[in-house]
């Protein structure tokens, strides 16, 4: 990467060849880095050809599904006579993750040529970038390309001299995480609190205002320009040949105890112990890592030994026994308390619930609860089982995953770090009264 | 109703198989009233037939087969060859876990709750709940809040379904009630001076699963294992909602909402619900009385109707008849009026007019009193100079219309008039030179049908019993005509209504048994379907 | 994102009531009424404007209260109550006013591993808060500790209004609020 370190020589920088560089908020700058040409390329072409091109690429998602781009702009089915909407998640609020915010900071016309690429593709004329509110300087950024891209006709009735019309719209979030859920981000985007909606119907049916609608994560968007500029072939390229399943780059950001956080841009199937120790710079002088959330907070946990014998991709994380998810990459080294991270993560998603469904109103604040007892020497065995079951209640069985994001930390924490929870919970009965007034 | 249904082909039928048992519904109909079909309850709380699915409490899901999770039983539609499992292990854990999580945070105190022993929390959990909370840490709590109109929110004990929140936005059309905060720090809130004031506002203490919304009228009057419950027809308007009345130890305490699909849904306007004290008064008619020269004097019912039939003969009737009384009551009215070739007229209070925006053809209705379409039917004239047809020499017979929003000038002419027979409810001050007061039950002791505005019969069924020897309408004015020389009997209001039946158009083809709980259309609105 | 300090992320705790009761001045008029219709024209619905009005509002009085919220209602034909639905679910909307200086630090789990209890804890002795979520004495600063900033590998990040500050630690913290004096 480009910001703050130089690019790594082992690093496949694409979507982040231009991070560092102020000249390429520009318009003017931007162009001169080969910008909208794919834009235009695409507006010449027929959109099906375009959803072709990157269902042949094998793009997929990058918010944290993972779910194939191309064939989710296939189910936009032209000639309904319905306005088309994309919708740009730039909510991005996974803990871990910071990858969105370098794009939107350093690369803005690559976010509005993608919308507009998006949207010409999927039969939308307007785009809606969602960006969370705490983003300022990215918010900033964004309006100002946005505004540059009007003022020269990228944007607007005759988008680039093609008769069509393509209208990129910045809209600001106001605090809640789970407005990175896509139905969420709709009603927020509707100016309704952010609940999401039960599927079916799907966005591509009963989207945004009620209306077909495509929903894509910013990295995803930025992505599908570099695949229509260079080709399917050419992003094909990226990863592992064993593995056509995931191909092209991913951007991760890595956070916690490691020597040289940062956002990194490797190929997929990259090996993760080469990750973590070459490119990162491996752990802070004198500690050793312990533990890794490869993909966001909503990931299960692995041990530093699942791993570094991992593969980063889609593919290579679930049979790491976790998911690539966001590519938020969080490390914890051994100076950490499992437990007590676990019990900050719980009450991240205590905070966050939305309040719709039974298990995660209850069940996050619950478990937050137990935990922070624990965390404070005041747990019981039979706590641990009850964390557990309450985490089975909280799994596959409302209407969004949050509640199953908070109970995977817990569970993965609880199987793989059991030893730290049993050492915080009192041995004879009366301790904790004892570790009650201590404390 | 009077909207014809609207030609169209049947819809596409699904068959699949619930709790072992096969059913087929329409097409997009959703799982719960599908096992509604097939006689299997799945427990819920959010989901309500009025109200858009909300897919929220995550208490009806159910085990489908091939589904890889739990399905919602009010977001998933049925599909043919569907094989459903309710009382499945799989789903009886899903459902202990909701409950119990429900009620981490819900005081345990059913033994003050207005809820208790109608609360679908303490029923579910009595039902396949845990025995015991694993929940260790302090509960959380929030003051009792007053939402204004008939309504108080006890926070502690609210589940946030979001039922109350629906009925305001997409039934009554005027969303003040909304989900504050998030996460387990939610509550239902409304904007400070803005008050559930809308006239159907109060049906979300009836929505409202659990004992969180209550009513203010019925706090702490009773226990819902003490009332005794009878179907009724709401007597407050024309609209005819069906009700329930619910009755401890002789008294009215309660008018609730009853469905009907054809009528009000499920609901009931918060002026008619409340306005049940007159059921209850203690100033009742309840003895016949008959004036013996020197003022009214107490009497059995048998003298007293050959003296009503002495005062009647070789004269004119005219029927001062209230537009609430029975079809079969006012049915006989109109046979003494037609027996003695005299005239029947009414007049109705009227209010402000209050419709539930989200349900077709519902209001509490101008016209307050419930069965001004049955009195027309039969011949009453209605006007609000209901005595100006009465001749000197009739007798006029006041039918326990109301005489207090006559107007002076009226009350001066019943003054004057020579011959009154009183048959109501009450005897109105004034009258006691009537010649003879007969007691009758009211709407709340006595069976009988009704019409509405849209000429829906409708029956209503005894729900606590008449004070001293007042008897139903129907069964006094039997005596009466058979006193002045009719010979047909009646022994039930059953065959009353078969005698109305066979000689009004209108009731054509009815059957006093077959009317059910629902009541039935005149034939002519369904005739008209077909055109 | 941000909380107060008990439970599982509490609202705000009540800063001083005395403007809580001042009659509201209505926001849109004018130019920010102009930039408003220019917002309408942006969406299919007038209730989608509800979050860009809510912030014309907070950004013109610092803070949402009701007499602004029913202001909104007014204008985009939205009923007060719901309003306050949607303000109640957003934290960045401040329903009560705050200080000068707003300054929400993340503590999330990345940014806890480096020690941001640390940095709240510098903010709260140096601002002379004492307290997450109350004002300080001379009425200059609010520090509250907030949910993952989105900036997890710059920890710890801390927002002072919008300015968005990043890889700041306890050691700094005299330096950031020095910048601002």
């Amino acid at each position: 990467m480009g910001y703050p370190h130089k690019p790594h020589a082992r690093e496949s920088v694409v979507l982040s060849e231009h991070f560092g560089s102020a000249e390429a908020r520009t318009l003017a700058g931007w162009r001169k880095r080969g910008g909208y040409q794919a834009l235009e390329k695409a507006l010449g072409m027929a959109p099906a050809d375009i959803v072709s091109v990157v269902k042949d690429s094998g793009l997929r998602g990058r918010g944290g599904a993972g779910f194939p781009t191309g064939l989710k702009w296939s189910y936009m089915k032209p000639g309904d006579g319905k306005p088309h909407y994309l919708c740009c998640n730039a909510d991005e609020s996974e803990p871990g993750t910071f990858k969105d915010r370098e794009i939107m900071r350093w690369t803005p016309h690559a976010l509005v040529e993608g919308c507009a690429l998006g949207a010409y593709a999927i039969g939308a004329e307007t785009a809606y970038v969602y960006i969370r509110g705490e983003f300022t300087e990215p918010l900033q950024q964004m309006n100002a390309a946005v505004q540059e891209a009007y003022a020269s006709g990228i944007l607007g009735a005759n988008a680039m001299g093609t008769g069509k019309r393509l209208d990129v719209h910045v809209h600001k979030g106001a605090g809640a995480y789970i407005c990175g859920e896509e139905t969420a981000l709709m009603n927020s985007l509707e100016g309704k609190r952010g609940n999401p909606r039960i599927k079916p119907p799907f966005p591509a049916v009963s989207g945004v205002f009620g209306m077909p609608t495509t929903i894509n994560n910013v990295e995803t968007l930025v992505a599908a320009v570099e695949v229509v500029k260079r080709g399917a072939a050419w992003y094909k390229g990226f990863g592992r040949p064993d593995n056509p399943k995931s191909t092209g780059t991913k951007l991760y950001s890595v956070c916690g105890n490691v020597a040289r956080p940062g956002n990194y841009e490797v190929p997929m199937g990259f090996p993760f112990r080469d990750f973590l120790h070459e490119l990162c710079g491996g752990p802070l002088p004198g500690r050793k890592f312990k533990a890794v959330i490869p993909g966001g907070a909503s990931v299960p946990i692995q041990t530093m030994e699942e791993a570094e014998a991992t593969l980063m991709d889609y593919e290579g994380f679930v049979a790491g026994g976790t998911m690539l998810g966001s590519g938020g990459v969080i490390v914890f080294d051994d100076q950490q308390n499992m437990v007590k991270q676990i019990a900050r993560l719980a009450r991240f998603f205590a905070h966050e619930s939305c309040a719709q469904c039974t298990q995660c109103r209850e069940g996050t604040a619950w478990t937050t609860k137990i935990m922070e007892r624990i965390r404070d020497g005041h747990g019981t065995y039979e706590d641990l089982d009850t964390l557990l079951d309450i985490g089975e209640q909280m799994t596959g069985k409302t209407i969004c995953v949050l509640s199953d994001s908070c109970a995977v930390p817990v569970a993965s924490g609880i199987r793989k770090f059991r030893h730290e929870f049993e050492a915080l919970i009192p041995k004879k009965q009366g301790t904790a009264f004892v570790a009650a007034a201590v404390a | 109703m009077t909207a014809p249904p609207a030609v169209r082909a049947a819809p596409k039928m699904v068959t699949l198989t619930i709790e072992g048992r096969q059913v087929t519904v329409p097409e997009g109909t959703n799982l719960i009233e599908a096992a509604k079909v097939a006689g299997v309850l799945v427990p819920h709380y959010c989901y309500h037939p009025g109200l858009p699915v909300a897919g929220v409490c995550r208490m009806c899901l159910v085990d489908v087969e091939k589904a890889p999770k739990l399905a919602p039983g009010c977001a998933t539609a049925v599909a043919e060859g569907q094989v459903v499992h309710v009382h499945s292990e799989k789903a009886r854990e899903a459902r202990k876990g909701v409950l119990e999580m429900l009620l981490i945070n819900h005081p345990l105190d059913c033994p003050i709750c207005d809820q208790s022993g109608e609360c679908e929390l303490q029923d579910y959990t009595f039902q396949e709940g845990r025995d015991g909370s694993r929940y260790r840490e302090p509960k959380r709590f929030n003051p009792v809040e007053d939402f204004g109109g008939d309504v108080l929110y006890v926070t502690n004990r609210c589940i946030l379904c979001t039922r109350c929140v629906r009925f305001m936005d997409d039934v009554a059309h005027e969303p003040v009630l909304n989900v504050s905060e998030r996460g387990d720090r939610a509550t239902i809130g409304k904007f400070e001076g803005a008050d559930l004031t809308h006239p159907w506002a109060a049906n979300v203490v009836d929505l409202c699963p659990v004992g969180a919304l209550l009513s203010k009228d019925f706090l702490n009057k009773a226990r819902a294992w003490e009332l005794d419950r009878a179907a009724s027809v709401c007597p407050n308007c024309t609209q005819g909602c069906n009700s329930v009345l619910e009755v401890r130890d002789n008294v009215v305490v309660r008018m609730k909402p009853r469905s009907n699909e054809e009528v009000n849904h499920f609901y009931l306007c918060d002026a008619g619900r409340l306005d049940y004290r007159w059921l209850n008064r203690a100033d009742r008619a309840d003895q016949p009385l008959v004036h013996t020269g020197d003022g009214l004097e107490r009497s059995d019912w048998e003298p007293a109707i050959a003296r009503a039939a002495a005062v009647l003969a070789g004269k004119r009737a005219y029927v001062l008849a209230s537009p609430g009384l029975s079809n079969e009551a006012l049915f006989l009215l109109s046979q003494l009026v037609q027996r003695t070739g005299g005239a029947g007229a009414f007049r109705v209070e009227r209010g402000p007019e209050a419709p539930l925006a989200g349900v077709p053809d519902l209001a509490l209705r101008a016209e307050r009193a419930a069965n001004v379409m049955g009195a027309e039917l039969l011949g009453f004239a209605k006007g609000d100079a209901p005595l100006s047809g009465l001749n000197a020499d009739d007798v006029l017979v006041i039918a326990d219309h109301d005489l207090s929003q006559l107007g002076a000038a009226a009350l001066e002419a019943i003054d004057r008039h020579r011959a009154v027979i009183v048959i109501g409810t009450t005897l109105p001050a004034g009258l006691s030179h009537a010649a003879v007061v007969l007691p009758l039950a009211n709407v709340a002791e006595e069976e009988g049908t009704l019409t509405n505005l849209r000429g829906r019969v409708q029956r209503y069924f005894q729900a606590k019993a008449a004070p001293g020897l007042a008897r139903p309408a129907w069964f006094v004015l039997g005596d009466l005509l058979a006193a002045t020389g009719a010979t047909e009997q009646y022994w039930t209001p059953g065959e009353v209504f078969a005698a109305l039946a066979k000689g009004h158009p209108h009731f054509a083809g009815m059957h006093y048994d077959t009317l059910g709980l629902k009541g039935a259309a005149p034939a002519g609105a369904l005739a008209g379907a077909g055109a | 994102m941000s909380h107060g300090p008990s439970a599982a992320g509490g609202s705000l705790v009540a800063a001083p009531a005395d403007h809580a009761h001042e009659p509201h001045v209505p926001v849109f008029t004018g130019a920010r009424r102009q930039e408003l219709d220019m917002i309408l024209g942006r969406y299919p619905t007038k209730m989608a404007a509800l979050l860009p009005a809510l912030w014309i509002l907070q950004e013109e009085r610092g803070w949402v209260s009701e007499g602004g919220m029913a202001e909104v209602a007014g204008v985009l034909g939205l009923t007060p109550a719901y309003v306050k639905g949607v303000v109640t679910f957003y934290t960045m909307y401040h329903q009560h006013p705050v200080g000068k200086y707003f300054v929400q630090v993340c503590t999330t789990t990345p940014c806890n591993v480096c020690g941001a209890e640390d940095v709240v804890k510098a903010f709260l002795q140096h601002t002379r808060c004492g307290e997450l979520g109350l004002t300080s004495p001379d009425g200059r600063f609010t520090v509250i500790e907030v949910e993952c900033l989105g900036a997890c590998g710059f920890a710890t990040p801390v927002m002072i209004n919008s300015d968005f500050l990043e890889s700041v630690t306890a050691d700094t913290v005299p330096d950031v609020l020095a910048e601002l004096r």
